[in-house]
């Protein structure tokens, strides 16, 4: 019906259009106002166009490459570098000075050490907490990892590394959100420690009635104690910086 | 057909060199609006096509119709409520609903 109705119109009223125009589109009617209209259409298209290509270019989606981009970078130099501090360490230095240096750096922790020793592997609670229950009772904290540390220091522990970060004078054991910041090393669940000492006075110390790891599994929290005959713990792979503190002379008074 | 076209160059060419941009903030209400637009401008080639188009409609329905789009969905952004996609929604199918027609009316022509 449309379509016999349009056609008739056509007819009469193509004797005042082209031929032409007619022939291609049969759209006779209101072409000035849909031109108007299609000049708004496509000034605002091109607005649109440029706006959204300024969105794209703007600053968050820059910066979050250009930051990405950059990070990746500074790791790299970062390793490079360590590895370049590590070969320098690693050369011997003179034989006499060598011997006394080794105990230093024992002490200071920059290079590995393997001996007697305990792994110890603290793990979160797979208890599922009781409603009304704080769940956070059931996650390791810093806390009870400094515990741990602490006890196994005061039971003569040698050397100990946390998920391969040597504890060292200046090693912080810190909360970070859900992880477990050392050396400015970020690290989640579950954690492993590893003791050089005598490994049944370490283990005594642990499991003693009252204590560490007795308060932990009382929430559930997986603690196991290996005692081994090797264990080894790598160095602090950090540098160090004294910015404030400078060395007093001896004798000086 | 030529007059639209030579329109919306005009159109494009203006905008591309206008120094206007947008904020960003409204560029999500200014897509709505240019879509509502496009959607008046396909209708009003259907009913141009149906010999049934008049001038003051159209002219009014696009402006009306764009206005009407970014309003929508600036309150749907105050109440929370995603109106941004049933606006895009609406008019999309609308657009490809007048494309049809006109296609269909083309080829019987």
């Amino acid at each position: 019906m449309l379509y016999k109705g349009s056609l008739k119109f056509t007819t009469w009223r193509g004797t005042c259009i082209n031929e032409r125009s007619e022939k291609m589109l049969p759209i006779k009617q209101g072409q000035v106002a849909i031109a108007l209209v299609c000049a708004v259409l496509g000034f605002m298209l091109a607005v649109q166009f440029r706006t959204t290509q300024d969105i794209k270019s703007s600053i968050p989606f820059q910066r979050i490459e250009d930051l990405s981009q950059r990070l990746s970078q500074t790791e790299k130099e970062r390793d490079t570098l360590l590895k370049q501090l590590h070969e320098l360490r690693q050369t011997p230095g003179l034989e006499s000075a060598a011997k006394e240096g080794e105990n230093i750096r024992m002490g200071a922790g920059v290079i590995a050490l393997e001996g007697k020793g305990l792994v110890i592997t603290v793990d979160d609670s797979k208890r599922i907490s009781k409603v009304g229950d704080n769940p956070n009772l059931y996650l390791i904290h810093d806390e009870d990892i400094l515990k741990v540390i602490n006890e196994l220091w005061a039971a003569g522990a040698e050397a100990i590394s946390i998920n391969e970060q040597r504890l060292i004078a200046t090693s912080e054991i810190r909360c970070a959100g859900p992880t477990l910041s050392v050396n400015n090393t970020r690290y989640s669940p579950p954690y492993e420690i590893r003791v050089i000492g005598e490994p049944q006075t370490l283990e005594n110390s642990l499991k003693m009635r009252g204590g560490v790891i007795e308060t932990l599994q009382f929430w559930g929290i997986q603690v196991s104690v290996k005692k081994q005959e090797l264990v080894q713990i790598p160095p602090y792979k950090g540098t160090f910086r004294f910015e404030y503190a400078k060395p007093v002379k001896e004798g000086g008074k | 057909m030529v007059l639209p076209l030579i329109g919306l160059i005009i159109g494009i060419v203006v905008g591309a060199f206008f120094p206007l941009t947008i904020p960003v903030e409204y560029a999500k209400f200014m897509s709505v609006a240019l879509l509502a637009s496009l959607d008046s401008v396909f209708g009003g080639l259907r009913a141009g096509a149906e010999e049934k188009f008049d001038n003051t409609v159209f002219v009014t329905g696009f402006f009306t119709n764009a206005l009407m789009a970014a309003v929508l969905v600036y309150v749907g952004e105050r109440l929370g409520i995603d109106l941004y996609y049933v606006a895009l929604l609406a008019f999309g199918l609308r657009i490809f609903q007048n494309l049809a027609i006109m296609r269909r009316y083309f080829l019987k022509k």
